[in-house]
């Protein structure tokens, strides 16, 4: 390795093959410190990361094994903890309080509208729209349950099972949303027993009474297709908690 | 034309950068939605640049630690989620293939990962988007294009670029600067 110092024009175009990723030797070990050392030598590196990055694009996906989550999993602590269900029920019951005062405060505004012109409408409705909601999902031929709860202020769905997970090696269980128009929407795969997830908006706006939650089993990272292809295991559909 | 028009799919950036979000906060159901979502195309990534199934696993665990541990970092004004996860996806294998050694503890790594390897995260997208680099790589020689997509989506060296190619090392090293110089003209044009 070198010290001696550089141009920009060799700065730049070292940055350029760093990015590009054609070095070796003492050229690599060059541009490795530059970068450590060097915010402008980083800053032309990102850009070229940038303009190259589009080819990447091309490169076809390939499904990885099924422990390759499973390290991750256990490396970040996913291991499932005995007191999930605890949690929600506790969630749930918080909920259901916030529920009833929801209730009770649509009742007061009931009362004010008698004497109201109509378009005081709007804040029970709005009320109404941010209520809990929950769903208990089963099926007849298994004994798996699960709870799911969802909070529309926060936009946040929690699942969890309360019975065992079956365990299907090789196989994810992937969550869906079914709504009226009655086209399956996915809300993710579930890692473990549980599993949170914030819905992003245009989701959300359709997660309401009387849609479907529905688990079914799919190749490992969730369905290929974007629609359910294999069993449904469990489903229930969302009520007021 | 409207840049997002050229995404390959628009709903995706809206979907993964609130993921982002969440795991910065430490939202493990995020990091299995973002896993869901991404992993195949990271995982394809890391397939094509190592030859050892062993190090293209390595490598993807490594990169979702490393998002696990660092998400706080991403800036959606430098790059598009998944553009971000890909380039970091590449570097990282490419450091593997170039023999630099990876912590052997992986969360170890990722949160040293700032300190000793920055160019895991950097990247700046400039709204040249898939046509535009298209477009200027037809302008190149056809032939120091297939050298430079070779290079950067096959973990190609010089060295391995000019064996391949049966040309000194010194010719590969003048095409490749060359088509570089080019292209930033025109992409900056």
């Amino acid at each position: 390795m070198t010290d001696t110092p550089i141009s920009l024009a060799e700065r730049d175009e070292l940055a350029a093959e760093f990015a590009l990723g054609v070095l070796d030797g003492t050229a690599l070990a060059r541009a490795r410190s530059l970068a450590a050392a060097d915010p402008q030598f980083r800053a032309e590196v990102a850009r070229w990361s940038g303009r190259l990055a589009p080819l990447l694009d091309d490169v076809t996906p390939i499904a990885p094994p099924a422990r390759a989550w499973s390290g991750i999993d256990a490396a970040i602590g996913g291991s499932p903890k005995p007191d999930n269900v605890v949690y929600l029920n506790r969630r749930v019951n918080l909920w259901r309080g916030l529920a009833a005062g929801a209730t009770a405060l649509a009742a007061s505004l009931a009362v004010v509208l008698v004497t109201q012109p109509p378009q005081s409408l709007a804040p029970p409705v709005a009320v109404a729209a941010l209520a809990p909601l929950a769903a208990m999902l089963g099926d007849d031929q298994r004994d798996l349950k699960l709870m799911a709860s969802y909070d529309p202020a926060s936009r946040r769905l929690m699942v969890a099972a309360a019975s065992d997970m079956p365990t299907d090696p090789g196989h994810a269980h992937e969550l869906w949303m079914i709504p009226a128009d009655g086209k399956p929407r996915s809300l993710g795969t579930m890692p473990g027993p549980k599993m949170r997830a914030e819905l992003p908006l245009p989701m959300a706006k359709q997660f309401r009474e009387g849609v479907t939650l529905a688990l079914s089993v799919e190749p490992m990272g969730g369905s290929p297709t974007g629609l359910p292809t294999g069993p449904v295991i469990a489903s229930g559909k969302l009520e007021r908690a | 034309m409207d840049r997002a028009a050229f995404a390959p799919d628009p709903s995706t950036s809206h979907e993964l950068a609130p993921l982002i979000g969440s795991i910065a906060a430490g939202d493990r159901a995020a990091l299995a939605a973002l896993y869901q979502r991404t992993s195949a195309k990271l995982y394809g990534i890391c397939v094509r640049l190592l030859p050892a199934e062993a190090d293209a696993q390595d490598v993807l665990q490594e990169v979702y630690l490393t998002v696990w541990r660092k998400a706080g970092l991403y800036d959606q004004a430098k790059a598009s989620p998944i553009t971000w996860l890909a380039v970091m996806t590449r570097n990282k294998a490419i450091d593997r293939l170039r023999g630099k050694q990876l912590a052997t503890d992986p969360l170890e790594a990722a949160s040293d990962i700032a300190a000793d390897d920055p160019s895991a995260f950097d990247i700046v997208e400039q709204g040249q988007e898939r046509e535009r680099l298209a477009h200027c790589l037809d302008e190149l020689e056809p032939q120091h294009a297939a050298i430079i997509r070779a290079a950067f989506v096959d973990g190609l060296t010089y060295a391995e670029l000019a064996a391949r190619d049966a040309v000194p090392l010194g010719t590969m090293k003048s095409w490749i600067r060359r088509g570089l110089q080019r292209l930033r003209g025109c992409l900056e044009k």
